[in-house]
């Protein structure tokens, strides 16, 4: 019964091809903008690691000045980073199953061939347990090992543009790359992975794409690595050496832990808690205590990863699909009625009310699917140029496949919406009324 | 096949209350060939829509192939009409975007008939009418006896206990009029009863029985008319006004 209810719709459009393009063109514009604001919220909104969201912790210690809290607006909070000094001591802890601190830093890789010149690499500063805390996808090889993080090897990940770059994408493990002043070895080539929002670095830009390179955290004192992430201070450091630099209270290394049980995630806890009594008790952390614990969706939550304009825009987005709809509720109205001496045929021939009712439904929906294609084209064109407007190389917002789901399932709605009303009025009218009407 | 008892049908505007059907009492056998006459208003059309469950009935009851129909389901009402009742109309009532083998095939589509038996019953159907040469063609290609043959054949693909034609020659000339009021005739001798409302008195007479109506009542001039089916308690119709 589909298929012919299907040929009927058809057939309708094609009887009134102008009314039928004012429909499609209906559905298509409120698709695209629904889409569009969906999109965009999805690519902020969704759990970027869902099997391990509530497993993984980021870790918040307040280091801040006693005399004021490090957000004014939200005193609450402790500073979103850790520095140095707090980082490595709480590496120190055996409790969590994996756990990492890393920063974002921007380093200069010398390509074998001197017809190549040497090229900046942002890169990622962190640990071995990085990798597979964070379900890195590796192309060849994989991360360093303990032993080589201990003796600050110099080895190296390197993204999969980053080895087509360097290696002509061949499996480049064991080869040598020199960079800043030393020769590297390439342990990995990670698969091309862009988690969105780039959750484990919110602080430098969720909606970034990940590293090019991954270097061993404990090489940062001998190399004097510097973050080009963001910094904080609330006192300027003693001293001039990058040493000393590292013994301040400035916080730019993001910490993060693997706890799978709660009975883990409280031990940690009592275990912070009690880092910071010890700290105080050598006068530092001043303030109170205030560290804290959020699993990867709270943490995506209290940094807003999400902006609230974002979320009014959702709203906005999907009520301009509704008003769509709804302006085509009096069209589609209007459609049926004039079609109703034929309802009524069909309905002396022994169509149902909710024969009836369902074979302009259907018509309805097939205006929906039609202006659903449209739109998702139209919104395709508009990520587009939003990428352009965020950057030349990104590629923040794509329809995937739940996105294209959801286009899909948006036009069905708003084909329903505009058409339940004139579905139901021409189902209710009297078969005998228009057959003499013909 | 049919039978009403007292059925009132009242069509109510604002201010007018008009009185389509007044205690009509009416009964046709199965088999029968019945003429319907009467003048414009006299409520052969509301007949027809009630007796076809086309329309609800306000008062009486109604009793079709045995079965009480004054309160049925939308649903149980659209499958006696897909199943026992075949229609034809006056203004044909094709549907214009379909060709012939598809709009005969309309009432099949709701009977939910595979395609292999849908195919036979049209094509056997069409053949009845005299135009399997004609399957693929759009109404708007065809006379209007030929549209008429098709509405003929619509009606009857279902194979249909009861056909109900309003004025179905209608919009034709006489000699397609003629045509399909023989094709009605073979139909009828098939076993099929056939009710039809007209206002021409030439085919009229060629239906076996003839009732008349007046003002939503029954003036049945038949030789054999069931005694039941007359109001002793309404006056006399002057016979003219029937005509």
């Amino acid at each position: 019964m589909l298929a012919y209810q299907l040929r009927i719709a058809a057939a309708s459009l094609r009887r009134t091809p102008v009314l039928s393009a004012l429909l499609v063109a209906g559905i298509a514009l409120g698709v695209a903008v629904a889409t569009t604001f969906v999109t965009t919220f999805h690519v902020m909104a969704s759990d970027p690691i869902p099997d391990k969201s509530r497993q993984l912790f980021y870790v918040q210690v307040d280091n801040w000045t006693p005399e004021r809290p490090w957000d004014r607006d939200r005193p609450e909070e402790p500073p979103d980073q850790l520095s140095w000094r707090d980082s490595q001591n709480l590496l120190a802890s055996a409790l969590p199953t994996r756990q990492t601190a890393s920063f974002k830093a921007d380093l200069t890789v010398h390509p074998a061939s001197r017809d190549e010149r040497p090229f900046r690499a942002l890169t990622r500063v962190t640990r071995p347990d990085f990798f597979e805390m964070f379900e890195v996808p590796f192309l060849y090889g994989g991360p360093w090992d303990e032993a080589a993080e201990a003796d600050r090897a110099p080895v190296v990940v390197l993204d999969e543009e980053t080895n087509r770059k360097l290696f002509g994408g061949e499996d480049s493990v064991g080869e040598t790359v020199r960079i800043e002043d030393r020769p590297f070895t390439v342990v990995g080539v990670v698969a091309p992975w862009s988690p969105r929002p780039k959750f484990f670095d919110v602080t430098n830009g969720a909606l970034e794409d990940p590293e090019a390179l991954y270097v061993p955290l404990s090489l940062t004192p001998e190399m004097e690595i510097r973050t080009t992430g963001n910094t904080s201070n609330w006192k300027p450091w003693d001293g001039e050496e990058f040493a000393d630099f590292l013994e301040s209270e400035s916080i730019w290394l993001q910490m993060w832990v693997e706890l799978p049980t709660a009975e883990a995630r409280q031990e940690y806890e009592d275990f912070l808690a009690a880092y910071v009594r010890e700290q105080q008790a050598v006068g530092r952390l001043t303030r109170p205590v205030n560290n804290r614990l959020r699993d990867v969706r709270e943490w995506m939550t209290v940094s807003e990863v999400v902006p609230p304009e974002a979320k009014t825009m959702l709203i906005i987005g999907l009520l301009f699909l509704l008003v769509c709809a709804i302006n085509l509720v009096g069209i589609l109205l209007g459609k049926f009625l004039g079609r109703a001496p034929e309802v009524g045929v069909r309905r002396a021939l022994g169509a149902s009310r909710g024969a009836v009712f369902a074979q302009h439904l259907v018509e309805c929906e097939v205006v929906g699917l039609l202006g659903g294609a449209v739109g998702i084209v139209l919104s395709a064109v508009v990520l587009r140029v939003l990428n352009r407007l965020f950057s030349e190389d990104l590629e923040l917002f794509a329809l995937d496949l739940t996105m294209l789901g959801a286009g899909v399932a948006l036009a069905l709605v708003a084909g329903l919406v505009a058409g339940l009303y004139p579905a139901w009025r021409i189902c209710r009218v009297a078969p005998a009324t228009y057959l003499k009407q013909q | 096949m049919i039978r009403m008892e007292r059925v009132s049908k009242v069509y109510r505007t604002e201010h007018v209350e008009t009185h389509a059907l007044s205690s009509f009492t009416v009964a046709v056998e199965r088999g029968e060939f019945v003429a319907v006459m009467g003048p414009s208003g006299s409520g052969k059309t509301t007949f027809l829509n009630v007796a076809g469950l086309l329309d609800v009935f306000d008062g009486g009851s109604y009793r079709l192939d045995g079965e009480d129909v004054s309160r049925l389901s939308d649903r149980a009402m659209s499958r006696i009409r897909n199943e026992k009742l075949g229609f034809i109309f006056q203004s044909f009532n094709l549907i214009p975007d379909l060709d012939v083998f598809d709009n005969v095939d309309v009432p099949l589509r709701y009977r939910g008939l595979g395609g292999r038996e849908r195919k036979s019953l049209i094509e056997e159907a069409i053949g009845t009418v005299g135009l399997s040469s004609r399957l693929r063609h759009r109404p708007a290609q065809l006379s209007g006896g030929q549209q008429q043959r098709v509405a003929v054949a619509r009606a009857i693909v279902g194979r249909p206990r009861l056909i109900l034609a309003d004025e179905p020659t209608g919009n034709l000339d006489s000699a397609m009029a003629t045509e399909i009021l023989t094709l009605l005739e073979e139909i009828n001798a098939a076993g099929t009863t056939v009710v039809m409302v007209t206002h021409d008195p030439e085919l009229a007479a060629r239906a076996p029985r003839q009732i008349h109506m007046l003002d939503g009542r029954l003036m049945d001039f038949s030789r054999d008319v069931p005694a039941p089916l007359f109001d002793p308690s309404r006056p006399r119709l002057d016979p003219v006004l029937s005509v």
